[in-house]
């Protein structure tokens, strides 16, 4: 599903996909979020405010609806 | 047929034996035991030994104060050291994780093991975490769009 919404939303909005066990950068950047549990998503605008992060396996539904917001 | 009741009654003789031979040479299994936040809470505050299997970012963005970082893919190596009489409380983010971590304690015999099974969203005491001061800010992206990180793991 995210592999669509990818394609789907690009030149609208950049997916940075992070393995929490592998990716090096990954640990900095959750710890920065607040991210303690995976799967998470966060949302940043593109001022690089914070606009907020589901938790745990989100719907298409729920996601499209916050991609639709960020601005 | 001679005498069909002793054959019956031989019959169960051998089946019993065969069981209880089983169980006294098969590896114990221990006991596994769920528990709730508050439980959880008295176990760390009496000191029992609290593994935590979720991934090192997971970890260091916070965890139950005095948890060992054991990754589930790096478990069962670990365990394999481990005083199997010693108690022990598991936890992920989920219970997920945790699930398949505890399964395996108890197939190895160990005695005693409280499951954290609803997992650290269902955490409401504090979390401690790891060392903040490294952590950067993110890149901002070239052409200023919004930005989705999704955080995932393959176990």
């Amino acid at each position: 599903m995210v592999d669509r919404l990818v394609k789907e939303y690009e030149g609208k909005i950049e997916f940075r996909l992070l393995n929490a066990g592998t990716d090096a950068e990954a640990t900095d950047l959750m710890m920065r979020f607040g991210v303690t549990a995976v799967p998470t998503f966060v949302f940043l605008g593109s001022d690089g405010a914070n606009e907020g992060k589901i938790i745990g396996a989100a719907s298409e539904q729920e996601l499209r609806a916050k991609l639709d917001s960020l601005k | 047929m001679k005498n069909p009741g002793k054959i019956a009654i031989w019959a169960v003789i051998g089946i019993a034996v065969l069981v209880i031979g089983f169980m006294a040479f098969s590896p114990a299994e221990g006991t596994v035991e769920n528990v709730d936040a508050r439980r959880l809470a008295d176990l760390v505050a009496s000191g029992v030994r609290v593994i935590d299997v979720r991934t090192e970012g997971e970890y260091a963005a916070g965890h139950i104060a005095g948890a060992e970082l054991v990754p589930i893919d790096r478990f069962a190596q670990a365990a394999a050291t481990w005083d199997r009489t010693v108690p022990l409380a598991v936890y992920c983010a989920t219970g997920q994780r945790s699930t398949t971590a505890v399964n395996h304690l108890s197939g190895q015999g160990f005695e005693k093991v409280y499951h954290f099974n609803a997992g650290l969203v269902a955490w409401s005491g504090t979390l401690e975490r790891g060392a903040t001061a490294a952590a950067p800010a993110p890149e901002p992206t070239a052409s200023a769009l919004p930005v989705v990180y999704e955080f995932f793991t393959d176990t």
